[in-house]
């Protein structure tokens, strides 16, 4: 059965043909070979009867000749004595010998001796004529006629009784000849409707593919991917296009997926860029908050600047000269990635105007590895932590607090440390500060609004990793440390 | 690439997993086409089987009938009575038990042919044996001893030819069959004389007890003459006082019908005998009838010869005294038993004898029970 699968459509269909068509021809060939026979059989019936009368006649003609030659000698009629007479023994030799249980063969045993006692007798007639010896010819002659007669009734009732015999048999045979009609007629309907169901079962089981296939397409059409895989019943022609339908229908859901995880990707990057886009317009909108015109603002302060130079009050110039850098880079710097060493310069600018302002109660101090100021980094990131510390670690602690900038090379990444010896947080602080969730009064602390939710989630942007920025605290008094790890 | 690679194994090995399940359900659907192609098969086969016997059922037909080591010939005068019947298929099963076949020559065919014709055919077709109802006539010794003449020996039946060079007489012992009629018809004027007929006052000399017995005209000879000598013995030595007349009446039996009218014309001569003894089946059968159509019964007894199914029914309502039951199958059997004899050792018993009893009112039941069975079986 599994070669069978194997075949081409064009060999199924062709052999399912020819198969159907054999089994009509050989029940054909069955059926006039029977047909043929049973004419055969019935021409024979009479045969038996048609022998019988031709050695009847056989005997007639030699009773005739002999009489013929008793009545005018002639040499003629002596030859037609002698072929009737070797006519009569070729066919009497036909005739059975044997003693059955049959009639009719014993009636021919007993014919065949009469007609031999008969030939004898005609014999000695002939010979006696042929003697002259007139009593001796004429007694056998009578002898001869009389099993002459006898031998022709007994051939009579032969074949009478054959007659009989063959007739019942005739309609016998005839009774048979119609009930093979009938069988033949049975059969080949038989064979017709057999015909029929192979054919219909055999179409069905190459059109049951075709039409899940069809039905599955149609639900591939309708934009359905997720249908159950086609089984490939055979390697025929349906089953290569029901394989190469499945491929398709795989592959279409493939490439499906493939373009949707691409999207979505897109989309996520495009998020991402967006995110960062809405913390920087939020961190400048805090910080145009914080001023009333830095345009005016720097403008004053060239003023202040140049009047404190022609003034010669060298301290002066350079504490405005420190603001206005200061707050340019605020208006510069802070919506682009800027390196380390201008955000550290930044940080120098902030804390000597502090100093400046509270009267150098502030002790910084840098410890950086020249090595990686080159290295980049989202701009307005250091200040409001510094900021933050100044705020709130050492503000309540007049000339003896400290902040400590450190720039170093840490398990393969950048760290800037800032650290300060003040208040200390405790660690809910700096849990809710990690997690961007602790709130305070900003303007209240008089800074410049960026606050530490939105330096962490630019450096998150920026790095695009989630541990960019470390709080240690090892409590109340004991300072704080900010570390900000960036890649190299 | 590779990722197409390995999504094309992937793919491979799916499907191979979904094409597995099904398999079972495809065979299952080509079941039927293979199924319906048997049934053709099969159809065409029976047909074949259908042929065979019709050839076999013919080719039995022609071939019935094994083969016998000898071949016989019965030759009767009266072929269609059941006594003859009773023989026939007597020596017919004592035949078959020597592998020997006994053709009734004249029971369908020749029966306008004559015994001495019958014999002609016989001996002209070659037979090994002849059973003959002969008679004493010169014709029918000529033919017996042309037959031995062959090498083909002849048993006579029934009736004899003692001059001729049969082998054997199987028939009924004559003396004792007339005795036993002579007994019955003294025993019919016994009872007579004692009253129980009343009709007649029989048996003296004014009226004296006629008895005639049917002799036919053919086969008249000296079996018929034991008989009548063994009936007239017996009257001579057993009647007593009673006076009885006894006669022959020839049956005209050289006819096809001649029997029946030669009966009836006793009846039309006026002298109807008191006691008519018929000496074969068919003579008892005719009696009987006229009797019945002359309104004789019980003026007439008929002491009758053979059974048959008439005899039997006619003894049953009295209309027939008392018949004589003869071993029909037991004479038909002798037959044979002498032909195979004389085959075998050359000479054989020359006479032999079937047993006879008596069939009366006082057993006839009995014998009418036994033929009801034999129908039915």
């Amino acid at each position: 059965m599994s070669k069978m699968r194997d075949v081409s459509l064009q060999l199924k269909i062709s052999s399912i043909y020819i198969i159907t068509n054999l089994l009509v021809v050989l029940v054909n060939i069955v059926l006039i070979v029977g047909i043929n026979s049973m004419s055969g059989r019935l021409d024979m019936v009479y045969q038996d009867n048609r022998h019988l009368n031709e050695f009847s006649d056989a005997v007639n003609a030699l009773q005739d000749d002999m009489t013929d030659y008793l009545n005018v000698k002639t040499s003629d009629s002596l030859e037609n004595y002698y072929r009737s007479e070797q006519l009569c023994r070729n066919m009497m030799a036909d005739l059975n010998e044997e003693v059955t249980g049959s009639v009719f063969d014993r009636m021919e045993r007993n014919i065949r001796h009469m007609t031999e006692v008969y030939l004898d007798e005609v014999a000695k007639t002939i010979e006696a004529k042929r003697g002259r010896n007139v009593e001796k010819y004429r007694l056998h002659y009578e002898n001869a006629t009389r099993m002459y007669d006898y031998t022709d009734t007994y051939i009579s009732d032969l074949n009478m009784e054959q007659f009989r015999s063959n007739s019942e048999r005739y309609s016998e045979l005839q009774q048979r000849f119609r009930l093979f009609e009938v069988v033949s007629v049975a059969a080949i309907l038989l064979v017709m409707a057999s015909n029929v169901c192979i054919i219909i079962s055999f179409v069905g089981t190459v059109i049951r593919p075709l039409k899940k296939l069809s039905s599955q397409a149609d639900e591939v059409a309708k934009g359905n991917f997720k249908i159950a895989l086609l089984p490939v019943e055979s390697k025929d022609e349906v089953g290569v296009v029901t394989g190469a339908f499945n491929s398709m229908v795989l592959s279409i859901g493939r490439y499906i997926e493939r373009i949707r995880e691409s999207m979505e990707a897109e989309r996520a990057l495009k998020e991402r860029e967006l995110l960062m886009e809405g913390h920087l317009k939020d961190a400048r909108l805090k910080y145009l908050q914080a001023q009333i015109n830095p345009h005016f603002l720097f403008n004053t302060l060239n003023a202040g600047a140049q009047l404190a130079m022609m003034e010669g009050a060298d301290r002066t110039y350079d504490y405005i000269q420190k603001v206005a850098q200061f707050y340019r880079y605020n208006m510069k710097k802070s919506e682009e990635t800027v390196t380390v060493a201008e955000e550290i310069e930044m940080v120098d600018s902030y804390i000597y105007i502090l100093n400046v302002r509270f009267a150098g109660d502030i002790h910084y101090e840098k410890r950086t590895d020249e090595s990686l100021l080159s290295v980049e980094m989202p701009g307005m990131i250091l200040q409001p932590i510094v900021e933050n510390c100044v705020n709130h670690g050492i503000r309540e602690m007049g000339d003896r607090g400290v902040i400590l900038l450190s720039l170093y090379e840490k398990e393969g990444k950048v760290c800037i440390s800032v650290k300060d010896n003040g208040v200390g947080m405790s660690r809910e602080i700096i849990e809710k500060v990690m997690s961007g969730t602790y709130r305070e009064d900003e303007m209240a602390t008089g800074g410049n609004g960026v606050g530490m939710d939105n330096v962490i989630s630019r450096m998150k942007l920026f790095t695009d990793n989630e541990n960019v920025m470390e709080i240690k605290s090892e409590g109340r008094g004991k300072g704080t440390e900010v570390c900000l790890y960036l890649q190299i | 690439m590779i990722h197409i690679i390995k999504f094309r194994g992937k793919k491979k090995r799916q499907l191979h997993e979904k094409t597995k399940a099904p398999e079972k359900r495809f065979s299952g659907l080509t079941f039927l086409p293979v199924f319906l192609t048997a049934v053709c098969i099969i159809s065409t086969g029976l047909m074949a089987a259908y042929i065979l016997w019709f050839y076999q059922g013919s080719y039995q037909e022609e071939t019935s009938g094994e083969k016998y080591d000898r071949y016989y010939i019965m030759i009767t005068q009266d072929d269609k009575s059941a006594f003859w019947q009773s023989v026939y298929e007597g020596a017919c099963e004592r035949a078959l038990q020597e592998n020997v076949y006994v053709d009734w020559l004249g029971n369908d065919r020749f029966q306008d042919y004559g015994v001495e014709e019958q014999m002609e055919i016989a001996i002209a077709s070659g037979v090994d044996g002849i059973i003959v109802t002969a008679s004493e006539a010169e014709e029918m010794t000529a033919l017996i001893d042309q037959a031995a003449a062959k090498g083909i020996p002849v048993v006579t039946l029934y009736g004899d030819n003692t001059l001729s060079a049969r082998c054997s007489f199987v028939g009924v012992g004559g003396y004792n069959l007339g005795r036993e009629y002579g007994r019955q018809a003294l025993r019919i004027v016994e009872e007579r004389l004692a009253g129980t007929t009343e009709t007649l006052v029989v048996g003296t000399q004014d009226r004296p007890v006629r008895v005639t017995i049917l002799v036919n005209s053919y086969t008249k000879g000296l079996d018929q003459n034991i008989l009548y000598s063994g009936i007239q013995d017996t009257i001579e030595q057993e009647r007593g006082d009673a006076v009885i007349e006894l006669s022959l009446h020839s049956v005209d039996d050289t006819n096809a019908f001649s029997v029946e009218e030669s009966i009836r014309d006793i009846f039309m001569e006026g002298d109807i005998p008191d006691i008519l003894i018929c000496l074969n089946e068919l003579n008892t059968t005719c009696a009987y009838q006229a009797v019945v159509d002359y309104n004789k019964v019980g003026v007439v007894s008929i002491l009758g010869y053979y059974i048959s199914d008439t005899i039997l029914n006619a003894i049953d309502r009295n209309v027939i005294y008392a018949t004589v039951d003869i071993d029909t199958p037991q004479m038909g059997g002798f037959c044979i038993d002498a032909l195979q004899e004389y085959h075998d050792l050359g000479y054989t018993s020359q006479y032999f004898t079937a047993d006879i009893s008596l069939v009366s009112r006082e057993n006839v039941d009995e014998y009418l029970r036994r033929e009801e069975r034999t129908e039915n079986e």
